[in-house]
């Protein structure tokens, strides 16, 4: 059984009179500590998918099943705890708090799950000198690179220990240089973690990790590849 | 948890300084106008109580008619009543008893060198003598020139002479007087002393005594011998009674009320409690109409609260997505606004009430300069408590409606917002 069974999935948008269908009927696969590459065009449905897989939007109609769990079934309070326990989000504009230290960044997840301040502090700082930020805690995000930005993010992903990872064009906002370790960081959470990992990207470095390659067009999967 | 979101909420009013001072000075003004009212309210109900309690006394009571003391009369002449004071010394608990009552007589003055007498009409007050030796401090201070003296219990046909009235009459100490009363009677009086002027009426602080003390153009005479001029007394103003010590001064006053008006007398008894009570509901009923005043101007401050939590949430959209997607409930978000909210309530609550008590320090100081009394200063820790907790809870709800509208973004709409 496939950790994410996406069936005719649709999401449509009313703007006034129009209707934007944003994902027309798309069917896709995911197996359990994959790292898939989505693809596409602008405007070809690839966050309205990651919002739908991460739990942060419900799609219009299809099925969705998440490890056996339709999620249209499921109550607002328990697709909270599934995107705060069990997915993490990396985001293309990193969507850290600039009033927080990268450390409090990465607790924040934790906060809201009602974890103790010593084991918070504990696990933030390990996070971070895994994304190899161990000497930059106490920075603000204003005082950090891009790239150093998407290591927090990344780091914040992995609060809560989850087994997918969502990650919207990771590199979309970061030259090749720095873009590249984040692939690679990307990359072991799924080979050494073995944890779910989808990336949306144009990034052609990005297809060279992935396991598979999910090509998306006007809401429609046209090309899965399966890489060597 | 709790703790952590109230970081979270400090930390984002920190990042917006100068805003978040702006909003809080809005609150601080209304509490600090708010503070310094009840307290000054406070304040000045302390000190009237304490001023009824030195001239008053703990064990002492008043009888009045009953029209004179109560909600629907404040100063005023008092009315007259019917009393016997003999009956009045003979309840159980009654330790001294005086009284005051008051008539116009038809007065002749000793004769003058030509023989002739001045005559006129002047108001004849019969005092008891305890009056003055039992209630001084309530009767006010009665003094005689040098050469003379005051009446004694006992004493009958002796008078004590207004200043004005001495000049009037062209009498001094040792002459004899005429006083007629409505029974046919006419008493032939020794003067045995002359009022001494009397220093600036509010300079001892006895305000309660208000025209009731010694009035240099009547002549004073033992309470008693006024029966044998106009008959026993239904001219009475006031009564003063000391109970025993060890009785219960509201149950001795209670059962004087009930006896006397079993008499047939028109009077209520008033002790210190009536009389702080009433004052109480006074001063309370004012402060509470000021303060609810001043409290327009905290609502201007909650409206301010408001303004700013809109712009906070709309501003910090993008972080309340963020804080969804990595697993904040809406309680959650809505938690951490209303604190953001509640805080710049306190903060305003805590500079209001500073800048309030010290209001409140510097007007008394000036009240109590301009009407010669000590003002006290009440700084009651009921009132700071109810104030923080007060300012926090303004924050709070005027941060309500914003923080529901940032607690029901949907995920992805404040995530896509820029
Ligand atoms: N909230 C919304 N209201 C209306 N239309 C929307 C909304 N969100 C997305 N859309 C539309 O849905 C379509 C898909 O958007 P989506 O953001 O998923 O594209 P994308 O593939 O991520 O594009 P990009 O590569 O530019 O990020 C677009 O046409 C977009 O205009
Ligand atoms: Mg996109």
């Amino acid at each position: 059984m496939p950790l994410l069974d996406l069936k005719g999935i649709t999401k449509e948008y009313k703007l006034g009179k129009t209707i934007v269908r944003a994902l027309r009927g798309l069917d896709l696969n995911i197996e359990e500590g994959e790292i898939i590459a989505i693809m596409g065009p602008s405007g070809s449905g690839k966050s309205t998918l990651m919002h739908i897989l991460g739990a942060l939007d419900t799609p219009t109609g299809g099925t969705a099943i998440l490890d056996g769990q339709d999620l249209q079934q499921l109550k607002e309070r328990q697709l909270v705890t599934l995107r705060g326990k069990r997915i993490g989000f990396v985001f293309q504009t990193f969507n850290l708090i600039q009033t927080l230290s990268a450390q409090q960044n990465v607790e924040l997840p934790m906060i809201f799950q009602g974890i103790r301040k010593g084991e918070r502090a504990r696990r933030a700082k390990e996070l971070l000198s895994k994304v190899g930020l161990a000497d930059r805690v106490r920075h603000r995000p204003n005082e950090l690179s891009g790239g150093e930005r998407q290591r927090v993010a990344i780091a914040r992903a992995l609060a809560n220990d989850p087994e997918i990872i969502l990650a919207d064009e990771p590199t979309g906002n970061l030259d090749s240089e720095s873009g590249a370790p984040i692939l690679a960081l990307l990359k072991k959470l799924s080979t050494d973690d073995g944890r779910t990992v989808i990336i949306v990207t144009h990034d052609p470095d990005a297809t060279a990790i992935a396991d598979r390659i999910v090509r998306l067009r006007d809401g429609c999967v046209v090309e899965e590849v399966r890489n060597a | 948890m709790l703790k952590d979101f109230f970081l979270l909420a400090a930390r984002s009013i920190t990042h917006r300084k100068m805003r978040s001072w702006l909003t809080v000075i809005g609150v601080f003004i209304g509490i600090t106008a708010v503070v310094a009212l009840i307290s000054i309210g406070l304040g000045l109900e302390r000190t009237i109580e304490e001023q009824v309690a030195k001239v008053f006394g703990v064990d002492t009571f008043m009888i009045m008619h009953e029209d004179t003391f109560g909600p629907q009369r404040h100063g005023g002449d008092p009315d007259e009543f019917t009393l016997d004071l003999a009956f009045l010394r003979s309840i159980d608990g009654v330790k001294v008893a005086a009284a005051v009552r008051e008539r116009t007589g038809f007065i002749q003055g000793p004769p003058g060198n030509d023989g002739v007498s001045t005559q006129g009409f002047l108001p004849v007050m019969g005092l008891s003598p305890e009056m003055r030796t039992e209630f001084e401090s309530f009767f006010g201070t009665l003094e005689v020139q040098a050469g003379g003296r005051l009446f004694g219990e006992g004493e009958e046909l002796v008078a004590i002479l207004g200043d004005e009235v001495v000049e009037r009459l062209h009498a001094s100490v040792g002459d004899t007087l005429v006083i007629a009363g409505d029974t046919d009677a006419e008493l032939s009086f020794t003067i045995v002393g002359v009022l001494a002027p009397s220093e600036e009426d509010e300079s001892d602080g006895g305000g309660f005594s208000g025209g009731m003390g010694p009035s240099q153009d009547t002549i004073y005479i033992p309470f008693e011998t006024m029966d044998l001029l106009w008959g026993p007394a239904e001219d009475v103003l006031i009564t003063l009674v000391r109970t025993e010590p060890g009785k219960d001064v509201d149950e001795v006053a209670d059962r004087a009320e009930k006896a006397l008006k079993a008499r047939g007398s028109e009077v209520t008894a008033v002790t210190y409690t009536d009389i702080t009570d009433t004052i109480g509901t006074m001063t309370s009923t004012i402060s509470a109409f000021l303060a609810g005043i001043a409290g327009i101007s905290l609502l201007v401050g909650g409206v301010g609260v408001m303004n700013t939590m809109f712009t906070s949430v709309l501003e910090r959209t993008k972080e309340i997505g963020v804080m969804k997607a990595v697993g904040a409930k809406n309680s959650h978000v809505l938690t951490i606004f209303l604190i953001e909210s509640g805080l710049m309530g306190l903060v305003g609550g805590i500079v209001g009430t500073l800048f309030g008590l010290g209001l409140s320090a510097v007007a008394s100081s000036f009240i109590g300069r301009f009407f010669n009394v000590d003002l006290i200063v009440v700084a009651s820790p009921t009132l700071i408590i109810i104030t923080l907790l007060g300012s926090f809870f303004l924050g709070a709800f005027a941060g309500l409606w914003p923080a529901r509208r940032a607690a029901k973004l949907p995920v992805v709409d404040a995530l896509r917002y820029e």
